[in-house]
């Protein structure tokens, strides 16, 4: 107690007047919604851990993802469409981290021409989950039905196809409102926004959304389509 | 906000923040009646907004536990008066059962969230974070005022659930399912239900905004000198209230939309095997209830300390500033508010004991729980420390204060006795779970919100609360609040169960007909002398004794070297510069040492 | 943003070679989960797909650390907001434990108590595409 009234901080970091993490506070705020947003996410995916720890048979996964669009009458391909969807996240991702550190480099270019890429991986895995969804539907899954026998070949319940259209469609939600920040982030651009404010920060905020979008993504592909 | 500055902006770039004020706190631009007092984007006028709003709640709330009450108390009589007013909820003067648990219900509800989350943390994190840690505003402003809309809005919602035609929801403001779940168990599970959830997830995405641009605040934007441990401990207390907001309201965000779906669109996410009169066996399988009471109290008990923390924090403030001593043990109350704040998410399952859970488990969530009870003793002490030969002066803020650690002390050391599962296979569900809360969690942190209005009216409005209706208030009420909870503690050990209707029908209950009376009378007039309070409130916003010095209570914080009625931007010219820590009371024979005092060649280390 | 005082400028070359490396190294880490996912089809000890499971996890972990650090850019960050991010996560550990633990319980108090619930849950039902060919089969 004695040394905080009379000797200065030890560090000047945390001595006020600036940020202690060196980052404006609007970075600062979308970490932490991401956390908060992370929070959203785990309580989703533990309640479907819960459940499935709960139910004494569970569909087999493989048995249930197996088809892509244009596939031949009879052919079953498990695990192959979802592996596309999540290479496009990551690729999106990827263009997302380029476009960021192109507005690092004041490269106005480079940021329009990645920001579309990751706009268009962003919209092509929508599309595919539009495809996969509508499948399922087809099939006679939703909220509510599920089609689909336990792996053991007992009768399911609805749990895997509700937690499945839940989860996966926040997920998608989340995917959408990237993709029309990332909309708005390349208009910005284009409009020179960021050029007369000197800094392409909008786009790194911008950016770290994206990830975590991506990064729901594995975890959801881990835990509905592998496990 | 020119107190935020980036160290090394990659080359020459420079962030211009987006709500640039400047350093003079007179308008330079133009200001109508809607963006001052309306859309508001001054912290200040948004606490106001805040703390009136809550007030509102404050009181539909209170006037609800008064009719039920009345039930409770006089189970027997008739008041056609209540017809008047209920219509059809109290048809020949009698409250009907389902009115009962909609006014129930909703009483919860509102105070836990509205008045004791939105009116304390909204209302001083708001006007004491700027203003403490020595900023112009909130770090983003305009998020600040969607966080009290989005509130508004909420309340908007809950209010017009009163006015449907199947009444309000009314399953208990834990909303557990099947109730919550199904709309055919009960009128208040109709639309009432659907207006609920829609105003709690609005009431989430206020807290969300709230809470964000608080930790970026006291983060980001403390003025030159002022180090994490030189802010006030009522920063402390409200970053860590924020941080479990953050943290712990999206998980509740999680399980309301698991619920919207079971409700909507044949999901049985929490229903299982059920059988409803009048419509039949349902389809659902499989479901648990007791997965949404885990994700509900995930939420619920970190939100108990949400409501509890920031009273803590405005204790301990208020309690050094009038006993003229430094607060004792700053680093232990900041360690122990670390403690409670991650406790807290480690405890929820303490409110399930009985629900089926499994013991072992159970048998953790009593050791984590009672764990809690260490943070709060050295919390306790502390006050109890700093108050020892002090220099007391009795300012109706004081005593709400002291009242507060009395309080805390009465209803903590019960819920020793609760968090042991096998006590509470007694007590769950009884008068004594509800006695435990509303002292330790409910009055308690009221008497936290009464200290922090007594004690900031003057910086709020630049005019003194009236003291003598101060003291009216504190004696009444600290009375009352004993009158009222004390006696459940027995009826609860007593057996009788929470919740019920009308206990005169039980034999084993009538022994308590007369104390219900009593306990009913007790609560009217408390609850009468609350209104004498808002009286108080409102009068002396307009006439009372006006400030005619800076710093009224001879406080250190940076609050008080703000003019009498700061600006929007809150100083005029530069932001004061902090060389001390916030609890210089009674040093080198000075009365006090503001904060922005450099350090003077002579002065002692303490 | 992001070159702070204690992480010195990387020249761009650098931070697009990074960029790319880490994107190998997601790509590598997810092949390999397919591998183990297509591989766990073939098994039937319950044993060793708990295991293959297992691992999966830890990939799946690995592959947010990787996306988190780099992508998100974290690692270059200062500690002190690192920590701030990674400390809180921590709840996670017993949420998840508590969570699963009890869903666990929950199965097997529903087994004991209710056996007929779960003679019902054991009962084969015949495959849609197997009723399909028997179906065939009769025509």
């Amino acid at each position: 107690m004695s040394t905080i009234t009379t000797t200065a901080a030890p560090s000047k970091l945390w001595s006020g007047g600036k940020s202690p993490f060196n980052v404006e506070y609007g970075k600062l705020m979308m970490w932490y919604f991401l956390m908060s947003d992370a929070f959203t996410f785990g309580a989703f995916l533990i309640a479907y851990g819960t459940t499935r720890f709960a139910s004494n048979g569970w569909p087999n996964p493989n048995e249930v993802f197996r088809s892509f669009p244009f596939a031949p009458e009879g052919v079953h391909a498990p695990l192959v469409f979802v592996s596309i969807m999540t290479f496009i996240l990551i690729i999106s991702s990827v263009t997302m981290v380029l476009a960021v550190h192109a507005g690092k480099n004041m490269d106005k270019q480079a940021v329009v021409k990645n920001l579309i890429f990751t706009i268009i991986g962003g919209i092509a895995f929508l599309s595919c989950q539009a495809w996969e969804w509508n499948h399922l539907h087809n099939e006679g899954a939703w909220w509510g039905a599920n089609p689909f026998l336990n792996a053991d070949g007992s009768q399911s319940l609805n749990h895997f196809t509700n937690f499945f259209f839940t989860i996966t469609g926040f997920h998608g939600f989340h995917v959408l409102s990237g993709v029309v920040i990332n909309i708005v982030m390349l208009i910005m651009t284009l409009m020179d926004k960021f050029e007369q404010r000197g800094h392409y920060l909008m786009i790194e905020k911008a950016g770290l959304y994206w990830h975590f979008v991506d990064l729901v993504w594995v975890f959801v592909f881990t835990c509905f389509y592998l496990i | 906000m020119s107190n935020e500055v980036v160290l090394d902006l990659h080359g020459s770039t420079s962030i211009a923040h987006d709500v640039h004020h400047g350093h003079d706190a007179h308008h330079e631009h133009h200001e109508t009646f809607i963006s001052k007092y309306v859309f508001s984007m001054d912290h200040k006028m948004i606490a106001k907004q805040f703390l009136i709003t809550g007030m509102f709640w404050a009181v539909m709330g209170g006037l609800m536990s008064v009719l039920f009450r009345l039930q409770l108390g006089y189970p027997d009589s008739t008041f056609p008066w209540l017809e008047d007013i209920l219509g059809k909820w109290a048809k020949g003067g009698h409250i009907s059962a389902e009115a009962y648990y909609a006014l129930v219900t909703t009483h919860g509800t509102v105070l836990v969230f509205f008045v004791l989350t939105a009116g304390l943390s909204g209302t001083f994190a708001n006007f004491l974070i700027p203003l403490q840690v020595g900023a112009r505003d909130m770090a983003s402003p305009m998020m600040n005022m969607l966080s009290f809309w989005f509130f508004f809005l909420a309340g908007i919602v809950m209010l017009s659930s009163i006015f449907v035609e199947t009444g309000p929801f009314s399953g208990g403001w834990t909303a557990y399912p099947p109730l919550s779940a199904l709309g055919s168990a009960s009128p208040g599970s109709k639309t009432g239900m659907d207006l609920w959830i829609v105003s709690m997830a609005l009431f989430v995405v206020s807290s969300l905004l709230g809470g964000l641009n608080y930790i970026a605040t006291v983060l980001n934007m403390r003025t030159k000198g002022m180090s994490m441990t030189r802010l006030p401990l009522t920063i402390w207390a409200l970053f860590f209230t924020a941080v479990l907001g953050v943290l712990s309201f999206p998980v509740l965000f999680s399980g309301f939309i698991l619920l919207i779906f079971d409700r909507n669109f044949g999901t049985s996410f929490y229903l299982s095997d059920i059988f409803v009169n009048g419509v039949g066996a349902l389809p659902n399988e499989g479901g648990s209830a007791i997965l949404y009471q885990h994700l509900f109290w995930f939420l619920g008990h970190p939100e108990v300390y949400i409501i509890l923390l920031p009273a803590m924090g405005m204790v301990s403030e208020i309690l050094s500033t009038n006993a003229r001593k430094p607060i004792f043990g700053y680093m232990a109350m900041i360690g122990s508010m670390f403690a409670i704040a991650i406790l807290a998410f480690l405890v929820w399952a303490h409110h399930m004991f009985v629900t089926g859970l499994n013991p072992f488990l159970g048998s953790i969530f009593v050791l984590l729980t009672l764990l809690i009870a260490v943070p709060s003793a050295i919390k306790v002490f502390n006050w109890l420390t700093t108050l020892w030969r002090g220099n007391i002066r009795f300012t109706p803020a004081m005593m709400f204060a002291i009242g507060f650690v009395s309080l805390f002390i009465s209803g903590g050391l019960t819920g020793i006795w609760l968090g042991n599962s096998a006590l509470d296979i007694h007590l769950h569900d009884t008068y004594f779970v509800i006695a435990h809360f509303h002292i330790v969690m409910g009055v308690a942190s009221m008497f936290g919100m009464f200290a922090g209005i007594y004690h900031w009216f003057p910086k709020m409005y630049g005019r003194y609360l009236n003291n003598t209706l101060g003291y009216v208030h504190f004696w009444i009420t600290i009375t009352g609040a004993y009158l009222i909870f004390w006696p459940m503690h027995y009826e609860g050990l007593a057996g009788m169960p929470r919740r019920y209707y009308d206990y005169s029908i039980w034999e084993s209950f009538k022994q308590f007909s007369d104390l219900n009376r009593f306990i009913s009378t007790v609560a009217m007039i408390v609850f009468a002398t609350q209104l004498l309070f808002l009286a108080n409130f409102f009068y002396s916003i307009f006439k009372g004794r006006k400030l005619t010095t800076k710093n009224p209570w001879d406080s250190t914080t940076l609050e008080w070297t703000t003019p009498i009625k700061p600006g929007h931007g809150n100083w005029p010219g530069e932001i004061p510069e902090v060389y001390r820590w916030a609890y210089d009371y009674g040093k080198d024979g000075r009365d006090f040492i503001s904060q922005t005092t450099p350090v003077g060649a002579d002065e002692s280390v303490h | 943003m992001s070159h702070t005082a204690d992480t010195l400028h990387h020249d761009d070359g650098a931070v697009v070679k990074e960029i790319w490396k880490v994107t190998g190294i997601l790509s590598a880490l997810t092949i390999i989960e397919l591998i183990l996912g297509f591989w766990m089809m073939g098994i039937s000890s319950s044993g060793m797909v708990m295991t293959i499971k297992g691992t999966i996890v830890i990939l799946m972990i690995a592959k947010a650390f990787y996306i988190v650090a780099y992508f998100m850019h974290l690692k270059h960050e200062l500690k002190n907001l690192i920590m701030t991010i990674v400390v809180p996560l921590a709840l996670f550990i017993w949420f998840i434990t508590a969570f699963l633990y009890e869903g666990n319980s929950y199965k097997n108090l529903k087994n004991r108590y209710d056996p007929y619930k779960k003679q019902q849950t054991e009962i084969k039902v015949q495959k849609n595409e197997e009723v399909n060919e028997s179906k065939k089969t009769a025509e």
